[in-house]
């Protein structure tokens, strides 16, 4: 069952095409749009929240489409913009009984739902106060609160670590993972931090330039490679020369080595001769691909195909950005 | 802040060892709602409550609703004072026509569109909260509709009151019902017009402008310039005793738009110079197609404005 | 920009770096610049061409009802020109050069810079009282000219008039402007309210208004008696140059110590 399914979809402007045959299949789940900036991710909520009519192509939200569906749609989903957008003189109470009002529940369904989400998002008695206090935490919370509280099928989430500081950003993610496993509810995370992404979503669709580079889960981005990393504090060139009279293919890699894993037995020749060196071994941990690396140059990853000499490091025919290719992340 | 990670986790709720008692009370988990989703009627009828309280500063600080409330009494208190003077003096009739009363306390009508139009569009343009407005099962249209008819609401309950007021005192003067029913029914179309008129001017300027003090003040020039200018040029044709000329300058200003409309189709007396109101039927009906035609594309200008905001 | 020199022991001792210079004068050619940019963007420069083009439909229309009439036209251009539209443009024109700076913040990049806030000031009146001069004192001139072809020198007159109105006024908003940040509903008011109802109606209110210390000049210039002010030429002239003095002043003191607001 797919939440969003978008097929061939465009969006074109008259000067720049915000979007090019986009087809994508999101799944439930917490799902994470990754892109930069101008890459078309506010565009595509738009779209799919029915507000702005698409060029080409054809989407669908729940299993409605957004051309002709497009108000049933917005009642059963829940949106978060990226900027900031509360009043400050009215209370979070007040505002998010509002728009709960304006999702067409009845006043006292909407109050009670309103004290339900701001307790689980986290707000307890400054929702009383006047939101010009806020902190921008606060503030994060009060605009999920307000995308929750209409309990929607899916909620669309802009930038929402956007302003927060470290500790911040671990709550907020923590929240939305929660919404997901907690309370049932399918979310799309728009985001340019990668490593956040990483930690809490299930699947990753990434948008360059309006296009799709890559679909697929989390695991699969970040699997392990056949390679292993080791980081001694001294005598790198050493190691790297008993390493390969040994007969295993390594490579220098800043102060890292690069060892190609070769079997279980691959761990003890580099203990052993670390031990014999007399050095410390600082590190020795197995390699995970970072969603970044789908930014680099591609050169950059041939590179590594190469040096890794057919030790397999990427499903590669998988990893390479591939234009129009929607992968199911099942 | 509490930790939110203790308080939302669903299930048979034991307590965290540690954990006060209160802390049990929380676990309820999430709740799905089953419940009725009223359509778009109904948040429009919420948009709409909403911004007319606002209007009068009920349901907001204190400070907002001091100049509501203020206009109000203002407004309210010649009517007081006449129908006190009308029934202890035995007078025979109101001192002042039921259409004439807004024509004449037009700079208290004008103060509080000047001050509550921007109260009502510009907040939600200067702190971005439209996005949130659309993002939900809402159109452009409903917002637009909601907040012109509380603006236009509150601007009628604002005229209508003194008129009531004066309605009340006549028949407590036991002046004839008739003519004072007749009377009250003509003030009550006209004040509706100008509700719209006003309303709809006041919101087009308001939403111009994200800062409020701007739509203020724009506000205010607009209604106080336009009529200033009217009505000197008024006077230097009447000093011309171009009495035709006057009726038709009368449709440059809002004021005098309603007060020419209703004068030719209410058959009140005309607060131009020399009572010379429309000069013939054509121009009556000019008044009346551009009174309709302001109004309408007031409506108009504020479904484009929207257009451009609805998501950033 | 720091040079090195050789201190003993061949140890390189970076001389201290050179203080810029804090720039004085009265106009600075940068501020200049972006104030009047900042005056004449497109929305402003409207508002600024409305109110003129507004004056001249008027007396267009007077003019074609009435044909030429010194004493109309006298009545015309203080009820109009020197009462509405001058004050207005002073608005426009006083509070737009910092108001909208001060309001998004954005004063602080001028303000950390090495100008004196002296200088800041002063550019900025004089550009303000450039671009309102410029859209009162021309306009004024036309209108006269259409309405009675400087009859009584009328339209000259009152062309100075308004543009030594203009002057005071620039320098009275833009200080209203440092001050409160309602400087545009302050000087509305004070523009309607003040100068064009109780500076006409009451007796004791008329020594104390702009609009009549410029009267005092107009009717210095003027030929005939159309004009009459209830001041006279000196005392005019005197509160209008300590006027626009005192507002300038207290602007640059009160710009020292500008505090920036948050959200109301």
């Amino acid at each position: 069952m797919t939440v969003i399914a978008t097929e061939s979809l465009s969006k074109r402007y008259p000067r720049v095409t915000a979007l090019d045959r986009l087809t994508v299949d999101v799944t439930p789940g917490v799902t994470g749009l990754v892109g930069a900036n101008g890459a078309g991710k506010s565009t595509l909520i738009k779209i799919l929240l029915g507000l702005s009519p698409a060029t080409e192509g054809r989407a669908r939200v729940l299993g409605l489409d957004v051309a002709t569906d497009g108000a049933e749609i917005r009642g059963l989903v829940g949106y978060m913009p990226e900027h900031d957008c509360l009043p400050p003189d009215v209370s979070a109470t007040e505002f998010v009984v509002h728009m709960a009002r304006m999702s067409g529940l009845p006043p006292t369904a909407a109050r009670e739902r309103t004290a339900d989400t701001l307790r689980h998002v986290g707000l307890y008695e400054e929702r009383y106060r006047p939101m010009g206090g806020y902190s921008t935490g606060m503030k994060q919370r009060v605009k999920l609160a307000q995308a929750l509280v209409h309990d929607p099928k899916l909620v669309l989430l802009d930038e929402p670590t956007n302003g927060l500081d470290p500790a911040g950003r671990d709550e907020m993610l923590g929240l939305i993972r929660r919404v997901h496993t907690d309370f049932g509810i399918s979310v799309l995370v728009t985001s340019h931090l990668l490593g956040e992404l990483e930690r809490t979503s299930d699947h990753i669709v990434v948008i360059d330039g309006g296009k799709l580079l890559r679909a697929s889960s989390t695991s699969e981005f970040t699997q392990a490679t056949a390679s292993l990393a080791v980081e001694v504090t001294d005598r790198e060139h050493d190691l790297l020369a008993m390493l390969d009279a040994a007969g295993l293919t390594v490579q220098a890699s800043g102060h890292l080595l690069l060892v190609d894993i070769a079997d279980d037995g691959t761990y003890d020749l580099v203990r052993d001769a670390v031990a014999q060196l007399g050095v410390g071994l600082a590190r020795m941990e197995q390699r995970r691909h970072r969603i970044a690396e789908l930014f680099t140059d591609e050169t950059d990853e041939t590179d590594e195909t190469d040096a890794g000499d057919g030790a397999g490091t990427t499903p590669a025919a998988a990893g390479t950005a591939q234009e129009g290719d929607g992968r199911d992340a099942a | 802040m509490t930790q939110p990670d203790v308080a939302a986790v669903p299930g048979p709720p034991p307590a965290a060892p540690g954990a006060s008692p209160t802390d049990v009370i929380h676990n309820i988990g999430y709740r799905e709602y089953e419940g009725p989703r009223l359509g778009r009627a109904y948040a429009r009828k919420s948009l709409f409550s909403q911004s007319l309280r606002g209007a009068y500063g009920l349901g907001r600080s204190a400070k907002s609703k001091v100049l509501p409330m203020i206009l109000l009494g203002a407004m309210c208190a010649p009517a007081l004072i006449m129908v006190a003077v009308t029934v202890f003096t035995h007078m025979t009739h109101l001192p002042v026509a039921y259409t004439r009363y807004a024509v004449i306390l037009q700079a208290v009508i004008t103060l509080f569109v000047a001050s509550q139009a921007p109260q009502s569009v510009s907040r939600d343009l200067r702190f971005k909260t439209t996005p949130l407005y659309f993002s939900r099962p809402i159109e452009r249209i409903d917002y637009v509709a909601a907040k012109f008819a509380a603006l236009a609401t509150a601007l009628f309950l604002l005229t209508a009151l003194p008129l009531l007021i004066l309605y009340v005192g006549a028949l407590l003067a036991k002046l004839d019902f008739g003519d004072q029913t007749a009377g009250f029914a003509k003030g009550l179309v006209s004040v509706v017009l100008l509700s719209l008129l006003f309303a709809g001017i006041g919101l087009v300027i308001a939403a111009v402008t994200p800062r409020r003090g701007f739509g203020v003040a724009a506000i205010i020039a607009v209604f106080v310039i336009s009529y200033g200018a009217v009505s000197s040029v008024q006077g230097v044709a009447a000093s011309q005793e171009n009495y035709d000329v006057i009726g038709w300058l009368g449709l440059f200003s809002p004021i005098t738009l309603i007060d020419g409309f209703q004068t030719w189709f209410l058959g009140a007396q005309s607060a131009f110079p020399e009572a010379s109101g429309p000069p013939n039927a054509g121009a009556g009906l000019v008044y009346l197609l551009i009174l309709l035609g302001v109004v309408a594309a007031c409506f108009g200008l504020l479904m484009r404005r929207y257009r451009k905001v609805g998501l950033s | 920009m720091s040079t090195t020199a050789a201190g003993p022991a061949g140890v390189h001792t970076p001389n201290p770096p050179a203080l810029a210079p804090v720039q004085a004068g009265i106009y600075h050619a940068t501020v200049g610049r972006l104030t009047y940019r900042a005056l004449l963007g497109r929305r402003r420069a409207l508002l600024l061409l409305a109110l003129p083009l507004l004056l001249l439909v008027i007396v267009s229309a007077v003019r074609a009802l009435a044909g030429q009439d010194d004493t109309t036209t006298a009545n015309l251009l203080q009820g109009f020109a020197l009462s509405a539209m001058v004050p207005l443009i002073g608005v426009i024109a006083g509070t737009g050069a910092i108001g909208p700076e001060i309001d998004d913040g954005s004063i602080v990049y001028l303000l950390a810079k090495p100008i004196k806030r002296a200088t800041i000031i002063s550019t900025k009146l004089l550009v303000a009282m450039a671009v309102s001069i410029a859209f009162c004192a021309i306009p004024t001139l036309l209108a006269g000219f259409v309405l009675n072809g400087n009859g009584q020198r009328l339209a000259v007159a009152f062309a100075v008039a308004a543009a030594v109105a203009s002057v005071a006024y620039s320098a009275i908003f833009l200080m209203l402007g440092v001050i409160t940040r309602h400087a545009v509903v302050v000087g509305l008011v004070y523009a309607l309210v003040w100068e064009g109802v109780i500076g006409n109606v009451v007796p004791g209110a008329r020594t104390l208004s702009v609009q009549q210390w410029s009267l005092a000049v107009a009717q210095h210039l003027s030929a005939g008696s159309a004009v009459t002010s209830d001041v006279s030429l000196t005392t005019g002239v005197v509160l209008l140059v300590l006027v626009t003095a005192a507002a300038t002043w207290f602007a640059v003191r009160k710009l020292a110590t500008l505090k920036l607001a948050g959200e109301e």
